[in-house]
């Protein structure tokens, strides 16, 4: 039997743990995708000091501080989104309020961290 | 015909998905504060950073706990938006293929930082 579904999804607010939660899925997705990729990036890193320049030339430009950003973004949520999952599994702050500001700290850390880092590298 | 996996199967992923977080949690913080305080790379610096077989040994568990994790990441993924088997099963097929590849390519790279 098909139930009837809503899936306007200019229409659905999410709670910030949902923003938290959708975007542990679609980084640990882009994540997953990106292995083979930076294993060649490492493979390259190591392999000659020519392919290393490459590698770090690649990395300072507009485009690759761009990837480089979304990589960083990418781990440090999934990395922080997932500590506070275990946490609850734990059960440490599953109480409403807590819940909501640890949601907060993994968006606000996630994405400062990567900005930081992704400004830092020279 | 025989089901495709059940509920015990899915409790002992779902325990080796947190086992396998802790793994990669505890190595990307380990291994930013070694590379971290060794300051900044060029090419000789970068591979010594690989040298030590302890090194060797840390990355490659790291990379296996990686793998084992996004496979199961992708399952649930698959399982909550692929429904035709015939689509998810050859998918999870390949990844897990593919994964297995680059965890020996992963070896073969680390082993081959002398």
């Amino acid at each position: 039997m098909r139930r009837p579904f809503f899936l306007d999804l200019r229409l659905i607010r999410l709670p910030v743990g949902g923003w938290v939660s959708i975007l542990h899925r679609v980084s640990g997705a882009g994540l997953s995708l990106a292995v083979p990729g930076l294993l060649y990036l490492f493979m390259l890193s190591v392999r000659s000091p020519e392919d290393f320049a490459r590698v770090a030339n690649c990395l300072s430009g507009i485009t690759g501080r761009l990837l480089l950003f979304g990589m960083l973004w990418g781990i440090l949520h999934h990395l922080f989104a997932g500590l506070r999952h275990l946490g609850f599994d734990l059960g440490w702050g599953e109480e409403k309020t807590r819940a909501r500001q640890s949601a907060w700290a993994v968006l606000v850390l996630a994405g400062a961290l990567a900005l930081l880092i992704t400004v830092g590298e020279r | 015909m025989r089901t495709v996996g059940g509920a015990r199967r899915g409790l002992n992923l779902w325990l080796l998905q947190r086992a396998s977080a802790v793994v990669v949690a505890l190595f990307i913080p380990g291994f930013a504060l070694y590379a971290g305080g060794r300051g900044s790379f060029d090419f000789a610096g970068w591979r010594a950073l690989f040298a030590p077989v302890g090194v060797k040994v840390a990355c490659l568990l790291f990379v296996a706990a990686l793998l084992v994790h996004a496979w199961i990441g992708l399952r649930e993924i698959f399982i909550d938006y692929l429904h035709a088997m015939r689509v998810r099963l050859p998918l999870l097929f390949l990844f897990a293929v593919t994964y297995l590849a680059c965890l020996i390519w992963a070896a073969d790279l680390l082993w081959n930082v002398k």
